[in-house]
């Protein structure tokens, strides 16, 4: 075998189209991998403007066709999208040889393509589960939603290894799939600290669009559903502001708006709370920097990435002590854990951080070595690197190789 | 000449007249000497299954139960047909002359393996969406042609049972009119034999035998 594996990723998304976190996830985890000697090819779905090849920073992206069939529905599109990216992902790994050792899919929404290419060229297939169709609907209730369940279960019995990004993801999917312990792998998500470095800007003219001086700046980033428990935050603004002035700056759009700009109505408190729908890439930075406290309510998270964000942006946290979140966080050393549902011991977690200045100084400081230290793309490339080679050593001695 | 037949009906699996048509067809290539292998779906509920001395049929369930139609059915059975299928290709160190396809769906199948081993495929046409939905044109049914119309793009030729058939073919999909071979089912040997010259075509003049 070739001293350095080469790997063909299979992912929905890859920057410039972003969606949820695979995105970033595809993109990071592929730069890094290429500066560990990885040869990465990712095949994604196609976006406005951006080419059908590229090579961005030394990753070779490929974006397929994904709206060539007509689909009725969300989940027929999924399937018919991945019959366009097996073929031509299978075309692609003919052309450039036999070079291609491991194909690695990220969630069910790539599984009928990875699986197909699995057995086509008999190369070993990893599988990242982001997340589970049980966890995001807390249940399976819909016709869909257990098709895309037996899809992910089928995915997770074909792959070769399953890597999740945290214990608590390792446990559900192990429960959810049935599946044995050797075959799962924890690998930490990571976050770019680089993008919070440019620690010099001036953001007080920023920070005035916002807030009034006086406010503090309590700020929630995420999809406005319930999984993420904005509710929960909703909810405990008032008891908040009977300690604290502050401004809560909610970032993010979903199918709960109308319903939580209503409560917000309802308490009278339009004037602290803002709903700013997305927002671009620069100006979240600059929230996340300016922001006094980062809250993290969510009801299921599987990982937590926007808690690492926060960290990195030196922002203090305060999260449910939930899902992944809870071993990101360590309770009182790089954050504050609170009860999950529960709008009082959130707002005592948020109360607390605010009304402490040396409190949050050590919160943020512990935050940011812990992310530096544990959740480095260069570091989790690197154990990922090892887990290619270690599924190719054991395919080596299989029948197929 | 070793072959492999994609139909989701093979006996005893029967749904129209196509799964004795398909087996008829097996059997009497088998006769002329091709390897002939099958790959269809295995459905539990149509009791046990008479393997035939000549023909290899692999049966293959879908990994996901739970459906909301036929199209998402069809597109997960398909990986478990590729499956099966590069099993016979490698297990036959490599040499495959070509997959016959009947109808729309395991042309995903076919096409990944045309691209991916470069196994050429026949595309032979049973019937037509725009007839069986009475061109309704639904969402549902522009999917089903949107496959259709994959497998006469990508297929190295097409069998049709009919000039009419042909003539629809070129209607709806404006095929070229030499990509189309009309081949009537009428006597299972002359019809074999055709199906015969027009695979050795294909497979580059790979002789019987």
């Amino acid at each position: 075998m070739k001293n350095n594996p080469s790997v063909m990723m299979l992912s929905w998304e890859y920057p410039p189209r972003v969606i949820g976190g695979i995105s970033p996830h595809v993109y990071f985890l592929s730069k890094n991998l290429v500066k560990q000697g990885v040869k990465v090819y990712v095949v994604t779905c196609d976006f406005p403007d951006a080419p059908a090849h590229e090579v961005v920073d030394g990753v070779e992206v490929y974006r397929i066709d994904s709206y060539k069939n007509p689909a009725p529905d969300f989940a027929t599109w999924v399937y018919l999208m991945n019959l366009n990216m097996q073929k031509e992902t299978a075309a692609l790994t003919k052309k450039i040889g036999d070079k291609i050792d491991v194909f690695h899919a990220h969630d069910w929404l790539v599984a009928n393509a990875g699986i197909g290419l699995k057995h086509v060229f008999r190369k070993p297939l990893l599988v990242t589960m982001h997340s589970t169709e049980m966890g995001r609907r807390d249940g399976l209730h819909t016709t869909t939603e257990k098709m895309i369940h037996e899809t992910e279960a089928w995915l997770t019995y074909e792959a070769w290894r399953v890597i999740c990004c945290s214990e608590y993801m390792i446990s559900h999917v192990k429960w959810a799939f049935g599946l044995p312990n050797d075959k799962l792998v924890m690998v930490p998500n990571g976050v770019n600290t680089q993008s919070y470095n440019n620690s010099h800007d001036d953001l007080s003219g920023f920070r005035s669009k916002y807030a009034l001086p006086e406010e503090k700046i309590v700020l929630f980033v995420g999809r406005l559903v319930y999984e993420k428990g904005v509710h929960i935050l909703i909810n405990a603004v008032p008891k908040v502001l009977s300690k604290v002035n502050a401004k809560f700056i909610i970032v993010g759009s979903g199918y709960m708006k109308e319903q939580l700009l209503n409560i917000v109505r309802s308490m009278g408190l339009e004037h602290k709370v803002l709903f700013e729908g997305f927002v671009d890439e620069a100006t979240l930075l600059k929230l996340q920097k300016c922001a006094d406290v980062s809250v993290v309510p969510s009801l299921f998270e599987p990982f937590g990435i926007v808690a690492l964000e926060a960290m990195a942006a030196k922002s203090p946290v305060v999260a449910s002590d939930t899902g992944g979140l809870s071993e990101i966080i360590q309770h009182d050393v790089t954050g504050v854990k609170v009860y999950p549902n529960n709008p009082d011991s959130l707002a005592w977690g948020i109360t607390k951080v605010l009304l402490d200045d040396n409190y949050r100084r050590q919160l943020r400081e512990n935050a940011y070595k812990t992310v530096q230290e544990k959740y480095d793309w260069e570091k989790i490339a690197v154990q990922t690197k090892r887990l290619y080679e270690s599924v190719l050593g054991e395919y080596s001695k299989s029948f197929w190789a | 000449m070793r072959i492999i037949i994609f139909s989701w009906e093979y006996p005893p699996r029967v749904v129209g007249k196509l799964s004795e048509d398909v087996k008829s067809l097996a059997t009497e290539l088998a006769t002329n000497d091709v390897d002939v292998n099958i790959v269809t779906y295995d459905e539990a509920s149509t009791g046990l299954t008479q393997e035939s001395k000549w023909v290899k049929a692999t049966r293959v369930a879908n990994p996901v139960r739970t459906h909301i139609g036929v199209l998402t059915w069809v597109l997960t059975l398909n990986q478990e047909v590729e499956r099966a299928a590069a099993n016979i290709y490698y297990q036959a160190a490599k040499k495959i002359d070509l997959i016959d396809v009947y109808d729309w769906h395991f042309i995903p199948a076919a096409v990944t393996l045309k691209n991916g081993l470069d196994i050429p495929f026949v595309y032979s046409v049973e019937s037509l969406e725009d007839h069986r939905s009475q061109a309704l044109n639904t969402t549902y049914s522009m999917a089903i042609k949107s496959i259709e119309w994959l497998g006469f793009y990508e297929a190295q030729k097409i069998s049709a049972e009919s000039e009419w058939m042909r003539d629809e073919i070129i209607r709806i999909y404006k095929v070229p009119e030499e990509k189309i071979v009309v081949i009537p089912f009428d006597d299972p040997s002359s019809h074999a034999k055709q199906i015969l010259s027009l695979f050795s075509g294909v497979a580059g003049g790979a002789k019987v035998k």
